[in-house]
């Protein structure tokens, strides 16, 4: 049996990948995701730069997770100059995030992944067919942008989040109607699970280390401590430990290891590693999905970004309850208390683990910067899922091989424009 | 059907990212826009690379006028003005926009949800260069002013309609 799948490029992910498969004799002869997009160099970037634009500059490597990059930039920038951002920083901080993973989960569990569900070969035709869905989601996405917008002054690329805080407040009035929008729009976050719930997931199981943050008192989007389902437990500043990246002939982004041959970050990795601080909601969201940790399947990734979508819509409302209460001040941003630094900052953005490391110099300005994505992070354990299930549907016709392979990409919800970013020239 | 009642103005679109050369270019016009004196019901986003997101931007408003780098084959900093039929024609040779879903699927998707405004307006500037770096090509550079002073004029003389 010959068989060869070659889909140049997959679509309804970000960004350019391809999928090779080729099965000779019945033998796997090429199983592999090649990412050809072209390294981008934000790290050279940064170099030489004030601190104070490092984050602007990196909240434009994604149009989709601009927050958690402009965020992990700030934590990065506070660690090394020692900065300590007040309770109402972190509070809006979280609240902006909470609207960045609403937002991007949306995007992917609607957009991207339903079609293949509901048989449609993209959004236009499911537009056209469950017009209701789409609206749906649109509205939900509008209302994440909203929180963004309202909190730090954009609906992508926030302006108004600098290093030790604010420049720009939200006022009560526009916390008041953000919170008004978020309880009507649990209807919108209901049906979403029903929708989800009613889906056939593909069956496949192949267990893995599964890599991110933890906090001991809610569920970590920003700082916290690096936990493994193998049972490693690392401060942020170890990072490395847990990454090793090392390149790869076939993909212009760096691959990554742990304990094991490859590791999987994002929200399946989230929601085994810390459901018990899940929002009791998102717990019946996730019984009511089927999900229990330890979940195996990765074709569940977009599962887990359903319950995700509970938590945050909830948590947004405990937010925006507790700012209100407390009321919110026009305070100046918290001072640097120590340069020169190096400082790492960490983030959960929707895809998983993200890392800054930076050096900044006496002068302010970045004498150095080392980014770790989390798409880099999962391409070896994607690719390790591929390997594993190609022989467990290679009897199947090759248009529904491709389509299981395609989906299995998507559900890990990559972004390869953001992975590509740290290709190095080795001397010979 | 919709998300949100059709209020009546234009809201200015500016498409791309600044940190790819060019590709920023319809984000740089529409940060000296953002300075200008315009009429009134008239607004600006900055709208990065928006993706699916467009239809969510551009439901509810009246007029959208969109600036975004388009490939159209001409010298770097020629810009034209077109309409969303011209868009869709072109884009079957996938030359338009450089962003991945693109203005086009943006525009189609909200086309099929029955939420694009009535009019819309594409300023399509020919990039010089894309690639990585924050400072835009010598004829984009030049253009911008060019590009900027004829949406104004558009805008206060009420001409609108593409052509």
């Amino acid at each position: 049996m010959n068989k060869r799948i070659d889909v140049h490029h997959v679509t309804r992910v970000e960004g350019h990948g391809n999928i090779v498969v080729e099965i000779e004799d019945g033998r796997i002869k090429e199983c592999r995701l090649d990412v050809v997009e072209t390294p981008r160099f934000f790290e050279a970037m940064l170099r030489g730069r004030p601190y104070q634009e490092a984050s602007h500059i990196t909240s434009r490597i994604c149009g989709i997770c601009a927050t958690g990059h402009a965020t992990a930039s700030l934590r990065a920038s506070e660690k090394a100059l020692s900065v300590e951002p007040s309770e109402q920083t972190q509070l809006l901080r979280k609240l902006t995030f909470h609207g960045e993973i609403l937002d991007s989960h949306v995007l992917h569990a609607y957009m991207l992944v339903a079609p293949d569900f509901l048989g449609v070969g993209s959004v236009i035709p499911l537009a056209t067919s469950h017009p209701e869905v789409v609206l749906r989601a649109l509205r939900m996405k509008k209302l994440a942008g909203d929180i963004c917008a309202v909190v730090t002054g954009r609906h992508t690329h926030p302006i108004a989040m600098c290093v030790g805080g604010f420049t720009h407040f939200p006022k009560p009035a526009e916390l008041e109607n953000l919170h008004q929008r978020l309880v009507a729009a649990r209807a919108d976050v209901d049906e979403t699970v029903a929708l989800f719930a009613t889906l056939h997931w593909p069956q496949f199981e192949r267990d893995t280390e599964y890599v991110s943050l933890t906090k001991p008192d809610e569920y970590a989007f920003i700082d916290g401590e690096i936990i493994t389902s193998d049972g490693a437990r690392l401060p942020a500043e170890a990072y490395r430990q847990v990454t090793n990246e090392h390149l790869v002939t076939h993909s212009s982004a760096k691959h990554t290891r742990h304990l094991r041959q490859s590791y999987m970050v994002g929200a399946l990795a989230r929601f085994n590693n810390n459901y018990p601080q899940l929002h009791p909601r998102a717990k019946e969201a996730a019984a009511t999905l089927g999900l229990k940790p330890k979940v195996t399947n990765p074709y569940l990734n977009s599962a887990a970004q359903v319950v995700e979508i509970v938590h945050c819509v909830e948590d947004a409302i405990a937010i925006i309850d507790r700012l209100l209460e407390r009321g919110i001040t026009s305070e100046q941003p918290a001072p640097v208390k120590a340069i020169p630094g190096e400082g790492v900052g960490v983030c959960e953005v929707p895809r998983g683990l993200l890392i800054h490391h930076y050096w900044i110099g006496e002068d302010g300005n970045m004498t150095g910067a080392d980014c770790v994505i989390p798409t880099n992070q999962n391409l070896a354990n994607l690719e390790a899922d591929m390997l594993a299930l190609t022989p467990l549907i290679a009897e199947k016709p090759i248009k529904t091989m491709q389509l299981d392979l395609e989906m299995l990409v998507r559900a890990y919800d990559p972004c390869i424009s953001c992975s590509v970013h740290v290709l190095e020239v080795e001397p010979k | 059907m919709t998300l949100t009642r059709q209020q009546p103005g234009t809201l200015i679109l500016g498409i791309g990212n600044p940190l790819l050369g060019d590709d920023g270019l319809g984000v740089r016009a529409v940060e000296i826009l953002a300075g200008c004196d315009l009429p009134p019901q008239v607004s600006v986003m900055e709208a990065g690379t928006p993706g699916w997101g467009l239809a969510t931007w551009l439901e509810g408003w009246s007029r959208a006028i969109i600036i975004d780098a388009v490939h159209m084959g001409g010298a770097p900093g020629t810009w034209r003005r077109f309409g969303p039929q011209e868009v869709r024609l072109i884009a079957q040779d996938e030359i338009i926009s450089l962003h991945e879903p693109g203005l086009v699927n943006g525009l189609e998707l909200a086309q099929s949800l029955d939420i694009l405004p009535e009019e819309i307006l594409i300023y399509g500037v020919e990039p010089g260069q894309s690639e990585p770096g924050q400072e835009l090509s010598p004829a984009v550079t030049l253009a911008l002013p060019e590009l900027v002073d004829a949406i104004l004029s558009d805008l206060w003389n009420g001409r609108t309609k593409h052509g």
